[in-house]
């Protein structure tokens, strides 16, 4: 079998048809259905989602902690499991999941005694992560950020070549996540692969290259962050027009229509063809042109009846219907 | 293993509730039912009455341990931080062994002590019967901390954990360790858990003879206590394989 993967590095992620099914009770639920996924070295991507999205799930089976139904998933040309094992992938994962009775030194020292780290490494992480003061600290008298950057320096251990993240800054306040985040950029720049879960729009906007939108298990929107925004998300272009009802019914194909009074809104993948229509055909003035705020594209790809945004790697993404 | 081991028996000292129960409570019971009883001078096989409760104490105070130490491994893994060292290198079969080697070196604590105390206290058998019966309760006290895996995976909570270090108590009635039982209740007694632990651990003293509180003297098989540790140990271990694949099945 010829892969990508033969003729170069191979990718941080790579996740073909992943299908993740649980029983329960009320019958069998699709956690993730059919993704495909593939992450380069040095990427910094965000898995962005609503909560049961599918998220954590696609993210479990990266870190070989839950099998695939079906499809396949390889780390750095690795099973997940083995890649976990060689210590070249990490993650901090959401709330929960530390002693409560060890102090942060100790569930350091318990973490690095089951890999093959050099001695110095626990000092090492403590300087990384910023935990100087907190080594002594049992873990239940450390807030909330105090403990996340606690799991962050537990996933610097092994020098990982990919870092993953499940919702990171949650219980997190402002300035604790704004300092995560600069932590975060900085093993960025030292060329670590970075893949982030969260539902925080702010948070992929401002910190990912390339935004992956998941929603109901699957990929609905995969582009870099300004392409998603730009295309993808649309734009909002606005003007004074003397004719509002006919302004609406020349722009009627174009995008979403709505008046302010003697202001026409149009919501657009376009916004070049309606500017262009507005200030030449409709005698418009006073135009504005606002990106859509991540947000609006949030949610309105999330909905239910949901739109789909086609994935082409190549290419810019491209918003549709939802055919199936 | 060495640096689990040593910070997982440090977390335990932290919690000065269970040291006083699990290293305490036992001895305390010995020298209130045993030691300082009038009939604890009485004979029993080749030793006497003190010696056979310094047994049963030592054996209730090793399961109460091993059981808190299994059904904490249970909720702290279900509770996280088994997620957490799921992205280490970390064996499940390394982290149970680091488990069950705290589970037998905590049950050291209260055996010795109450053994202490018996010596002190002029507890007598054989030397063989303290011996014997000593590595009986240890090796012993590791099947036990299946019970408290059970518990703790079933129920995932501290609460349920706390409710099976209760039943020690029923158990230990029903195990024939602080009340010496006879009639029906003997024959249901012989079914539960406890009954065969602490019957085995007592045999190198008793060679089988039992003493019923009204003053009937019988005599059981060695296989009796045999047959109810293997297939307590038999049992405990398909529940617990079986709800961890049941918590895997989860998301």
């Amino acid at each position: 079998m010829t892969t990508p993967a033969d003729t170069g590095p191979a990718p941080a992620i790579d996740l073909r048809g992943l299908r993740q099914t649980f029983p329960t009770r009320a019958g069998e639920v699709v956690a993730v259905d059919h993704l495909d996924l593939r992450v380069g070295a040095g990427e910094v991507v965000a898995l962005l989602g609503p909560n049961g999205a599918g998220k954590t799930t696609t993210l479990d089976v990266v870190l070989g902690l839950t099998r695939p139904t079906a499809g396949t998933a390889h780390v750095l040309g690795l099973p997940p499991r083995q890649a976990v094992q060689e210590g070249r992938v990490s993650a901090v994962l959401q709330t929960g999941g530390l002693l409560a009775d060890l102090t942060v030194g100790e569930t350091l020292r318990y973490v690095a005694a089951t890999y093959p780290c050099p001695p110095g490494r626990v000092a090492e992480v403590v300087e990384l992560a910023g935990l100087g003061d907190l080594v002594r600290r049992r873990v239940s008298r450390c807030s909330g950020g105090e403990q996340q950057r606690l799991r962050f320096a537990l996933a610097l251990l092994p020098d990982p070549e990919l870092l993953v993240l499940d919702e990171p800054t949650a219980g997190m306040d402002v300035a604790a996540r704004r300092a995560f985040w600069a932590t975060m950029h900085e093993e960025a720049r030292r060329g670590r692969t970075v893949v982030f879960a969260t539902h925080y729009l702010e948070e992929a906007d401002a910190f990912a290259e390339r935004i992956v939108l998941v929603a109901r298990g699957r990929v609905v929107a995969d582009g870099p962050t300004g392409e998603v925004r730009a295309r993808a998300l649309g734009r909002v272009v606005s003007a004074v027009v003397p004719d509002v009802a006919a302004a609406a019914r020349r722009l009627d194909g174009l995008g979403e229509v709505s008046t302010d009074g003697g202001r026409l809104r149009v919501r657009t993948g376009d916004a070049d063809a309606v500017a262009r229509a507005l200030l030449t055909e409709l005698d418009g003035h006073d135009l504005e042109v606002v990106g859509g705020s991540l947000e609006d594209a949030f949610l309105a790809l999330t909905a239910d009846p949901p739109a789909d945004l086609t994935t082409d790697p190549t290419g810019p993404a491209v918003l549709q219907e939802e055919t199936r | 293993m060495t640096t689990m081991l040593r910070l997982e028996l440090l977390r335990l000292l932290r919690d000065p509730v269970t040291v006083f129960f699990t290293a305490l409570l036992p001895a305390f019971f010995y020298v209130v039912f045993g030691a300082a009883q009038d009939f604890g001078e009485v004979r029993v096989g080749n030793g006497d009455v003190a010696m056979s409760v310094m047994i049963a104490m030592a054996a209730y105070g090793a399961v109460s341990a091993t059981i808190g130490i299994g059904g904490a491994a249970a909720v702290e893994r279900s509770q996280g931080w088994g997620r957490q060292l799921g992205l280490t290198p970390l064996e499940d079969r390394t982290h149970v062994t680091v488990k069950v080697v705290l589970a037998v070196l905590v049950a050291c604590v209260p055996i010795t002590l109450v053994y202490a105390i018996g010596a002190l206290t002029g507890a007598e058998g054989s030397l063989l019967a303290w011996a014997l019966s000593a590595v009986v309760l240890v090796l012993g006290a590791a099947v036990f901390s299946l019970y408290g895996l059970c518990f703790g995976l079933a129920f995932r909570s501290e609460a349920a954990v706390a409710g099976a270090g209760g039943s020690v108590v029923v158990l230990g009635f029903l195990g024939n360790i602080f009340f010496p039982l006879s009639g029906v209740l003997l024959e249901v007694a012989r079914w539960t858990p406890l009954y065969g632990y602490a019957s085995l651990a007592r045999f190198p003293l008793t060679e089988g003879t039992l003493y019923a509180a009204d003053g009937t003297v019988s005599s059981e098989a060695l296989w009796v206590p045999l047959v109810n540790v293997a297939g307590w140990w038999a049992v405990l271990a398909l529940v617990a394989t079986w709800l961890v694949r049941r918590g895997r099945a989860r998301p």
